[in-house]
């Protein structure tokens, strides 16, 4: 297996843009991409793109050799790669994989997602149809439902830790004043968290992760030939995970433990050599506030059940002994569903080129990026070091 | 428009969705609902005995959906009520299911409450009410 880089990324801006179209989203992060690499288009042998549900919200499927018509890639053989909210690190690593393999040098991997275009109830429909169809939604229940029952059984599994809790989205919100790419740009306290607008008890609005519109594109290349046109600090993938669980939350024999996430980690500290100790820095998948708290568990940052105290001690803030979500996470950076798992790359990337101005984090030497589809049944972990 | 489940397809799945019948595999012995092809235990067995599930289970966890959060078929009902609880029940035998709880407890729904599955009106597609289980407070 041969050493592969991210030599170039590029993005929107995450938020609501109602005049800007899937393929104004595709140029402009595919063009940034393309450019930070310093790579001419002609050397770009694949396209790898990640669309959630661009079939449904605009209508419009086939995206990969939409992509590479907007971008002018020519005839290059392209994929759209779907697994709910984790579409983007599932593109990344079929990227991946193909340079790793040998099949090809250079490849362009990207995710986006148009959403707020559509009504509320288009949109929630949308999203629920990564949950079972038959067996969850057609009984009644949502996707922030799902996550609100996770949220209370791990409350009676743990002790009630609602309010600590909520410094998972104080904290991104913090995180996201730093970024100029984030949809939000507003300070919260635990107190609007709490108080907030209910959703699905105990979740009010600010436990619930952004609709947002936006893309995000990154250039991979064998890491042998990178040097011939990367001018940047080459960023290796280290490490690379993904597993399943079930589809239907009913079938997981634990609410409190994403399998998948378990499954992933293993997989890609063992390839990357490290242990969770050795991690400077992580994006953590926090489409709900309680998600987060149990992912940094389940990649072993914590112990089990000690997430949240974790948190509300500020061990994860920007300026804390391990930063999550630096960039302001799902929550307050945004989630355009296929966008997210390489936009949590993005950061990854920016942060260990030191390039992330007001939200650099310190010695940024290995990322962690992780991203979770539905209810925890497509889990993605990847690891970047820099050379 | 949320779930679509044709009428063929909702006639199909009438033993399961009104009178909770699973399957025990004659592999494992253990319980599945709503039946599968292949037993999601054992992962090998494909032979089943019929069993009719007692509808008797605890709840697992819970939540209550506010108005305005709800799948469009649902909409009118959260409209309505303001909120609706949904939980996730573990019967007592075995498999845990997400339905809606009908008559919640005053006092709030907790882990660990006993339940029961109830006959009831889902939702309305094409026309046809879709009649499933619900559960209530033992
Ligand atoms: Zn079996």
């Amino acid at each position: 297996m041969r050493s592969v880089s991210v030599v170039g990324i590029g993005e929107t801006k995450m938020g609501k843009f109602p005049e800007r179209s899937l393929r104004d989203l595709i140029l402009e992060a595919g063009t940034k991409a393309i450019g930070d690499a310093g790579i001419e288009k002609e050397r770009i042998e694949a396209l790898y793109l990640g669309n959630y549900n661009g079939s449904y919200w605009s209508l419009q499927s086939h995206m990969g050799p939409l992509g590479s018509e907007v971008l002018g890639l020519g005839d290059i053989p392209t994929l759209r790669t779907e697994g709910a909210c984790a579409t983007g690190s599932l593109a990344f690593r079929q990227g991946l994989m193909a340079v790793a393999a040998g099949f090809y040098d250079v490849v362009l991997v990207g995710g986006v997602e148009k959403m707020t275009h559509r009504q509320t109830e288009t949109v929630t429909t949308g999203l629920a149809s990564a949950a079972d169809a038959d067996l969850e939604v057609s009984l009644g229940a949502t996707f922030p439902s799902l996550f609100a029952m996770i949220a209370n059984r791990y409350f009676f599994e743990y002790g009630n830790v609602r309010e600590q809790m909520a410094v998972c989205a104080v904290q991104n919100h913090d995180n996201a004043l730093l970024n100029p790419d984030a949809q939000m740009h507003k300070k919260i306290t635990v107190q609007d968290v709490c108080n907030g607008f209910p959703v699905a008890y105990p979740f009010t609005v600010y436990d619930c992760s952004l609709v947002s519109d936006g893309a995000c594109f990154v250039v991979l290349a064998a890491t042998d030939v990178a040097g011939e046109f990367c001018k940047k600090r080459l960023v290796e993938v280290a490490g690379s995970g993904h597993a399943g669980d079930a589809i239907t939350m009913a079938a997981k024999k634990s609410l409190t433990t994403f399998t998948a996430t378990l499954g992933a980690a293993r997989q890609a500290y063992e390839m990357a050599g490290i242990r969770p100790a050795d991690v400077d820095f992580a994006e953590v998948h926090d489409c709900f506030t309680i998600t987060q708290i149990i992912n940094i568990e389940d990649l072993g940052f914590f112990p089990k059940g000690r997430g949240a105290a974790a948190v509300a001690a500020g061990r994860t803030a920007l300026d804390g002994e391990l930063p999550i979500n630096p960039s302001g996470g799902l929550k307050a950076k945004g989630h355009p569903i296929g966008c997210t798992g390489l936009s949590q790359i993005y950061e990854a990337v920016v942060q260990i080129r030191g390039e992330a101005g007001a939200r650099q984090v310190k010695n940024a030497e290995t990322g962690l990026t992780h991203n979770l589809g539905g209810s925890g049944a497509t889990c993605l972990v990847h690891i970047f070091r820099g050379r | 428009m949320g779930a679509h489940i044709s009428i063929p397809m909702y006639r199909r799945t009438v033993p399961q969705r009104y009178r909770l019948a699973g399957q025990r595999c004659t592999a494992c012995g253990r319980v599945n609902f709503p039946p599968k092809a292949v037993c999601r235990y054992c992962r090998t067995g494909t032979g089943f005995d019929s069993v009719r599930l007692s509808g008797r289970g605890t709840v697992y966890s819970y939540t209550v959906i506010a108005g305005g959060g709800a799948p469009p078929e649902f909409s009118e009902e959260a409209r309505c009520k303001g909120s609706y609880p949904v939980v996730l029940v573990e019967l007592e035998e075995g498999p845990r299911i997400i339905a809606q709880l009908v008559d919640p407890p005053e006092e709030g729904i907790t882990v660990g409450m006993k339940v029961e599955a109830v006959f009831r009106r889902i939702y309305e597609e094409e026309g046809v009410i879709r009649y499933g289980f619900k559960f209530r407070p033992v």
